[in-house]
């Protein structure tokens, strides 16, 4: 409790804190969107959601990435050589799950 | 005017002497493992992805019988857990190395829990008869699980070999290769618990 009272006074450390805070609170929207409750995780996911799934997911890995990792102090070269390998993947993701759906 | 100048100057290259990699944080050669496994891992799911149009019904089905809840607290338990490991650096940024221990400690007992739930989800699974042959779902379902599994193992091993010999570049790399099995579960998570 103490650490994370001295945490708090760092402003690097708080970036840190709110980034977290972040990424948890876009992992609950993940979860919402996937619609985990009753018969509705039977059924297909509605485009919009699917959509945002992935949405969330990309902008999750994209601040592990900068933050947590510290690539945002990285060159553009390799902030877009990483971004856009990210990109890549959910696209490839997204491709197959559209090629399923229709 | 030379504050002027001094912001015109370039910002000097966290890694001089090591060419392209010049410019990455940390050490450069923990980014050609990080890029190295998000290739291989992309590569995985974009095989997963192609399979899956193929044969929609077995893996919607098969996904039902995971418990994505579970997961998304594998999630956020791996979230924090890479939360201590970056606070550790800071830590002995400043020179705290009892500190950045205590951090590495709370970093390495949520890597413990991550496995706990994991090894749980696979006693299910297998107790209801679900193998890696059961059908192409589980075949990756046990093997992206399990390959970021042995990552995690790995890492918890990492964390207690840094924590015992600290110093600013192992805590850095340490957490570095954490935060990578971290990102590896955020994209795993949705495409093998969510995605239907």
């Amino acid at each position: 409790m103490r650490a994370m009272q001295d945490a708090f006074r760092d402003a690097a450390t708080r970036r840190l804190l709110i980034t977290w805070a972040v990424l948890m609170g876009l992992t609950l929207v993940t979860m919402l969107s996937a619609q985990l409750g009753g018969d509705a995780r039977l059924a297909a996911l509605p485009l919009w959601s699917a959509g945002l799934l992935l949405a969330t997911t990309f902008f999750k890995v994209h601040r592990v990435l900068m933050v947590y990792l510290g690539l945002a102090d990285a060159s553009p070269a390799w902030r877009g050589a990483f971004v856009g390998l990210v990109l890549a993947t959910l696209a490839l993701v997204a491709s197959g799950y559209m090629m399923a759906r229709f | 005017m030379a504050e002027r100048h001094e912001l015109s100057q370039p910002r000097p290259l966290p890694n001089p002497g090591w060419g392209p990699l010049a410019a990455l944080p940390g050490n450069p050669l923990m980014w050609v493992l990080i890029l190295s496994e998000m290739v291989v891992f992309a590569a995985f799911f974009g095989l997963f992805a192609w399979l899956r149009a193929g044969e929609r019904e077995v893996f919607d089905a098969s996904q039902q019988l995971l418990d994505p809840v579970a997961g998304g607290i594998n999630t956020m338990v791996l979230l924090t857990s890479g939360l201590f490991a970056a606070l550790a650096v800071q830590s002995i940024g400043r020179g705290d190395r009892r500190r950045c221990r205590q951090w590495l400690g709370a970093a390495f007992a949520l890597g413990v829990v991550f496995c706990v739930v994991k090894v749980v989800e696979y006693a299910d699974k297998l107790g209801q008869g679900l193998m890696p042959e059961t059908n192409t779902f589980f075949t990756f379902y046990y093997l992206l699980t399990g390959f970021h599994f042995a990552h995690v193992l790995f890492g918890l091993g990492l964390i207690a070999l840094v924590a015992w010999r600290i110093s600013h570049d192992n805590v850095e790399t340490a957490a570095a290769f954490w935060h990578m099995v971290d990102l590896i579960w955020i994209l795993l998570y949705p495409i093998l618990y969510l995605l239907r």
